[in-house]
C-alpha cells in the first residue's frame, strides 16, 4: 500500500507541532525584517545580548508550563524572583565565600518552599490559582519591602563569581558568546522536556489538566500533582533569581517586577493551551525567546517608542491566545478529516484485499 | 372537562414528525396533539423519543419531515423563543433558575418587552400576582439561592406563565419531589388546567400518569403508537405498547456455568441517593442493571467504584468485607469502572491512544529509574487496538481524534488492562454505531467467558435482557426485582422499573 503525501504529514506531525515549527518560521521572519531596517542586526552581539535576558524568562516559563498545563497559573513569580535576589543577595554580602552550589541550592530550596506556599493554598485550600498567586505576589514583595527596609544589594558587595558569571564565554562562534546563564536555560528546558515525556508525574499533569474529573477517576493524586507543579515553579523561579542577581548584581525591592506577566505570556505564545492540558516545555522556551526577541529588537529601532513595543507585545500575547483557540481548531479539524478520509481509503482497500 | 366543553381546535399539533442523528432514528413519524384545559401524559420507554419530541415542540431540534401546526396555522418554530412567543414553554427536571437573582428577578428574566429600565415595583406586583394564581406563598424577594427543587419549579412555573404560555411541558417534574411536593405540584397543574393551559407531562411514573392525566399518548422506537383517555387504556396495555422495541440482529450470548462469587454486596446505600441493593456477581457472570433514566443505577456504580462512596451497607470480595472510600481502593479490590461520560469522566482527549490506554496503571510501566517504559506501553497499545478492533491510524493519534465508537474501546481497554476482576460497565454502547455496538457485545461476551465478573448497567433494555445472566432493575434509588436470564422479560423488567404491583424479587 502507498500512502498519499496527505497520510504520511497526518501520521507523522500532530496540529500542536505545526504550532511549534509556526513559532520557528514566525521568529525566522522577524530576524529577516529586522535585519533590513537595523545595521548590524545580523551579528552575534545581538543574539548574545537577547539570550541573556531570554534566559530568566525561559527559565520561568518553564516552571510556568508546568502549572498552566494543570489548568493553573502562577502570578508570583516575578515576586519569588525579586525574593530568592534579594535575600540571597544579601546573604551573599555577608558570607562571601559560601559554594556556589549551595549557593544555587539555596535559591532552588527557598524558592521551592515559597511555590508550595501556593501549592498549598490551591490544592488543599481550594483556592482558585489566579487569586491565590495574585495574593502571594503582592505579599513576597512586600516582604521584600520589609527585609530590605528598601536598602539594595550592590554589584561591589558580591563574590566576585556571581558578578562574572554572565559575562564569561563558555564558547565562542564568530561574534556569537555561549553564555552559563544561557546553557542552564536550557539545561533547565532539555530537563524539563525529557521530564514531561517521561515521568509518570509528567504524564499526569497533562491528563490533570485536561480532566481534571477523569484524572481522579483513574486514581491520580491530583492534589499533591498540581503541589508539586506549583512547588517545582517556585523552585524555578528561585533559580531565575539567582540568575537576576548574577546578572544585574544591583537588587532593589523592584527586582523583578513584572516578571511573572513576561513567563505568562511566553507560555501562551509558546501555545501551551491556557486552559491546561496542551504545550511542550519547547514551545514555551520558543515563546520566550520570541517574546525577547521583539523587546530587545524593538528597543533598537528608533521610531518605535518604548509605549508601543509594549502595545506591539500585548499584541502578540492577544494574536497568540486568538490563534489558539481559532487556528488550531481548524488545524485540528481539517486534520481529523485527512485522517478520517484516510482511514475510509485503507478499510476499503483492506476490504478488497481480504 | 368532559368533551362538550373542550375548545375543538387544538392549541398544537404535532403532525408525522422524524428526527435523525447520524445512526439513529430519533422521531419517526410521531403525532401528538394539545388541546386547551388538558393534561396530556407522554410515556415510553429509554429512547422512545419522548425528549427529542419535547426538543423539536420547543424550537431546539428542527424535524426532518412532518409539521407543526399552531392554532390550526402550520409554524416553523426555529428556536426556544419562538416557542416562547407561540406560547410554548418547557420545564425541567432540574431547573434553571439564576441563584443569586431573587425570586421575583428569575421570574421576569426573559420579559425584553418591558424597556430598558426594570421597573421594579411592577415587577413585584406582577409576579406576586402570578404565585397567587398558583395558591404558592413564596418571599419574592429571597434570592432563589435557597430554595428548594420544588420550589424552583414553581419559579420557573411562574416564569412560563409570566409569558403567557398556553402550552406547558413538564419533563419528569417529579422525579426530585417528596410524595408532598408532589402532590403541591399536582395542585398547581390543575389549576393551570382550569385555566386552560395545556400541560404535557412526562413521567416515568404509572401512577402519576393514570392519577393526573386526561389523554395519554405512548412512543416507541420514534413511533406513535396510542393516545387513549385514560379511563379507556389499562395498565398492563400500556406497558406492552411500551416494550416490544424492534432490536434487529443481536449478539447471541454463550451461555455457561458461572463460577464463585467475586463480589457481594448487602444494603448498600447512600442518604438521600440509594438505599437496600443486595447482590452477589459471580466470576464469568454479566449482571445487567436495568431500569429508567434516574433510576439511580449510576450512582450505584459510582459507589462500588469508590467515586461517591456508600454509607451503609457492606461489600466483600472473595468473602472477605472490603471498605471502598476511592477510586484506588476499588482498584486495589480488583474493580474498573469504564464510566457512561466519555469525555468528561473518561478520556484525556488530547493525549495519545496509547497514553490513554495505560493512565491508570502508570505505575506497571514506571521503570527502575522512575521512567515511563513508553516501548511496553506502545506494545500494550498495539495489543488492544488489535484485540479490541479499535480503528485507528496511528497508536500514537489523539484519543479525541477518534470516533465515540473506538473512544468507547480505548476507554474499555484503558479498564481491561488494570486487570479488573469486576467490571462495571456504565452504558457502554450508548451513542455508539451498530458496528462498534457489536464489538462492545463481543467482547462482554469474552471477558465473561474468561471468567471476568461483569456488571451492565444500560438503559438499551433489549440490551440488558440480551446480554445479561441475570438482572437486577432499579426504582428511583431502590431495587425493585432481579430476574433469571428466563425469567426477564421486557414486560416484567420494565414493569419492575415503573414500580407496578406484581413485579416482585424472584
Amino acid at each position: 500500500m502507498t500512502a498519499g503525501p496527505v497520510s504520511i504529514v497526518t501520521s507523522r506531525v500532530r496540529p500542536e507541532q505545526v504550532r511549534e515549527a509556526s513559532l520557528v518560521v514566525i521568529i525566522a521572519l522577524l530576524i529577516v525584517f529586522f535585519a533590513t531596517q537595523i545595521d548590524g542586526y545580523l551579528s552575534g552581539t545581538t543574539f548574545t545580548r537577547i539570550s541573556a535576558s531570554f534566559a530568566i524568562v525561559a527559565v520561568l516559563a518553564v516552571g510556568q508550563t508546568l502549572v498552566v498545563l494543570t489548568r493553573n497559573v502562577d502570578l508570583s513569580v516575578g515576586s519569588i524572583v525579586g525574593l530568592i535576589a534579594y535575600g540571597v543577595g544579601t546573604l551573599l554580602g555577608s558570607f562571601q565565600d559560601l559554594p556556589p552550589v549551595l549557593v544555587i541550592g539555596l535559591c532552588l530550596v527557598l524558592g521551592g518552599v515559597l511555590g508550595a506556599i501556593n501549592g498549598v493554598i490551591v490544592s488543599w485550600g481550594r483556592v482558585p490559582a489566579i487569586v491565590t498567586t495574585l495574593g502571594t505576589l503582592a505579599i513576597f514583595r512586600v516582604l521584600l519591602v520589609e527585609l530590605s527596609g528598601s536598602k539594595t544589594v550592590t554589584t561591589e558587595s558580591l563574590p566576585t563569581w556571581v558578578v562574572d558569571l554572565p559575562r564569561v564565554d563558555l564558547l565562542t562562534i564568530g561574534t556569537l558568546d555561549i553564555r552559563p546563564l544561557v546553557v542552564i536555560a536550557l539545561a533547565v528546558a532539555v530537563v524539563f522536556q525529557l521530564g514531561l515525556r517521561y515521568l509518570p508525574f509528567g504524564r499526569r499533569l497533562f491528563a490533570i489538566g485536561s480532566n481534571p474529573d477523569g484524572a481522579q477517576l483513574v486514581g491520580m493524586p491530583v492534589k499533591r500533582d498540581v503541589f508539586l507543579a506549583f512547588t517545582l515553579s517556585g523552585a524555578l523561579a528561585g533559580l531565575a533569581g539567582f540568575m537576576f542577581l548574577s546578572r544585574f548584581g544591583n537588587i532593589t525591592v523592584a527586582a523583578g517586577l513584572g516578571l511573572e506577566l513576561q513567563a505568562v505570556a511566553a507560555v501562551v505564545v509558546g501555545g501551551v493551551n491556557i486552559f491546561g492540558g496542551i504545550g511542550s516545555i519547547g514551545g514555551a522556551v520558543l515563546g520566550a525567546f520570541l517574546i525577547d526577541l521583539l523587546s530587545q529588537s524593538l528597543t533598537r529601532m528608533e521610531a518605535v517608542s518604548e509605549f508601543t513595543r509594549d502595545a506591539l507585545l500585548g499584541l502578540l500575547i492577544l494574536l497568540a491566545v486568538a490563534s489558539d483557540s481559532v487556528i488550531l481548531a481548524r488545524l485540528r479539524a481539517g486534520w481529523q478529516s485527512a485522517r478520517a478520509r484516510e482511514m475510509a481509503r485503507r478499510e476499503t482497500e483492506g476490504a478488497v484485499v481480504g | 372537562m368532559t368533551d362538550e366543553q373542550r375548545d375543538p381546535e387544538p392549541i398544537i399539533e404535532v403532525r408525522g414528525v422524524s428526527r435523525r442523528f447520524g445512526s439513529t432514528q430519533a422521531l419517526d413519524g410521531a403525532s401528538l396533539s394539545l388541546y386547551p384545559g388538558e393534561v396530556h401524559a407522554l410515556i415510553g420507554e429509554n429512547g422512545a423519543g419522548k425528549s427529542t419530541l419535547i426538543k423539536v415542540m420547543t424550537g431546539v431540534e428542527q424535524p426532518d419531515t412532518g409539521e407543526l401546526v399552531v392554532d390550526g396555522q402550520p409554524r416553523s418554530i426555529a428556536s426556544a423563543l419562538d416557542a416562547q412567543a407561540l406560547g410554548i414553554v418547557a420545564i425541567y427536571q432540574e431547573p434553571m433558575v439564576f441563584p443569586d437573582l431573587s425570586v421575583a428577578e428569575n421570574v421576569f428574566i426573559s420579559h425584553r418587552d418591558r424597556g430598558r429600565i426594570v421597573n421594579r415595583g411592577q415587577m413585584q406586583r406582577d409576579s406576586k400576582a402570578v404565585f397567587q394564581r398558583l395558591g404558592v406563598e413564596l418571599d419574592i424577594e429571597q434570592p432563589a439561592r435557597g430554595l428548594t427543587v420544588a420550589e424552583q419549579q414553581t419559579v420557573e412555573i411562574a416564569k412560563a406563565l409570566s409569558l403567557n404560555a398556553r402550552v406547558l411541558i413538564m419533563d419528569e417534574p417529579t422525579s426530585s419531589l417528596s410524595a408532598n411536593e408532589t402532590r403541591r405540584l399536582f395542585r398547581i397543574v390543575e389549576s393551570l388546567r382550569q385555566s386552560g393551559v395545556a400541560v404535557l407531562f412526562i413521567s416515568h411514573r404509572m401512577d402519576e400518569v393514570f392519577e393526573i392525566a386526561d389523554r395519554i399518548t405512548i412512543l416507541r422506537d420514534g413511533r406513535w403508537i396510542r393516545t387513549a383517555r385514560r379511563g379507556e387504556l389499562a395498565r398492563d396495555v400500556a406497558i406492552r405498547d411500551m416494550v416490544g422495541r424492534d432490536v434487529g440482529d443481536f449478539f447471541k450470548r454463550s451461555r455457561h456455568e458461572p463460577g464463585p462469587v467475586v463480589l457481594e454486596v448487602r444494603d448498600l446505600g447512600l442518604s438521600g441517593v440509594f438505599d437496600g441493593i443486595s447482590f452477589a456477581v459471580r466470576a464469568g457472570e454479566v449482571l445487567g442493571f436495568a431500569g429508567l433514566v434516574g433510576a439511580r443505577r449510576t450512582d450505584v456504580g459510582l459507589a462500588l467504584f469508590g467515586v461517591a462512596p456508600a454509607n451503609s451497607g457492606t461489600i466483600e470480595i472473595d468473602g472477605k468485607p472490603v471498605r471502598i472510600a476511592s477510586p484506588n481502593h476499588a482498584m486495589r479490590h480488583g474493580i474498573a469502572y469504564a464510566t457512561e461520560d466519555r469525555h468528561g469522566f473518561g478520556l484525556v482527549l488530547p493525549l495519545s491512544i496509547a497514553a490513554n490506554l495505560s493512565l491508570p496503571s502508570l505505575s506497571r510501566y514506571t521503570g527502575p529509574a522512575g521512567l515511563l517504559k513508553r516501548a511496553d506501553e506502545a506494545a500494550t497499545a498495539r495489543e488492544y487496538r488489535d484485540r479490541l478492533s479499535i480503528r485507528t491510524a496511528s497508536i500514537e493519534s489523539p484519543a479525541g481524534s477518534l470516533s465515540g465508537g473506538n473512544q468507547q474501546k480505548v476507554m474499555l481497554g484503558k479498564w481491561l488492562n488494570t486487570n479488573p476482576r469486576v467490571l462495571i460497565l456504565d452504558e457502554p454502547t450508548r451513542g455508539i454505531d451498530v458496528g462498534a455496538k457489536a464489538d462492545v457485545h463481543r467482547i462482554i461476551d469474552d471477558l465473561a467467558k474468561a471468567g471476568m465478573a461483569v456488571i451492565l448497567i444500560s438503559s438499551d433494555l433489549p440490551e440488558v435482557l440480551n446480554m445479561s445472566d441475570r438482572v437486577l432493575v432499579m426504582r428511583e434509588g431502590r431495587q425493585t426485582a432481579v430476574f433469571g436470564h428466563e425469567a426477564a422479560t421486557a414486560e416484567a423488567v420494565l414493569a419492575a422499573a415503573m414500580g407496578e404491583a406484581g413485579a416482585t424479587a424472584a
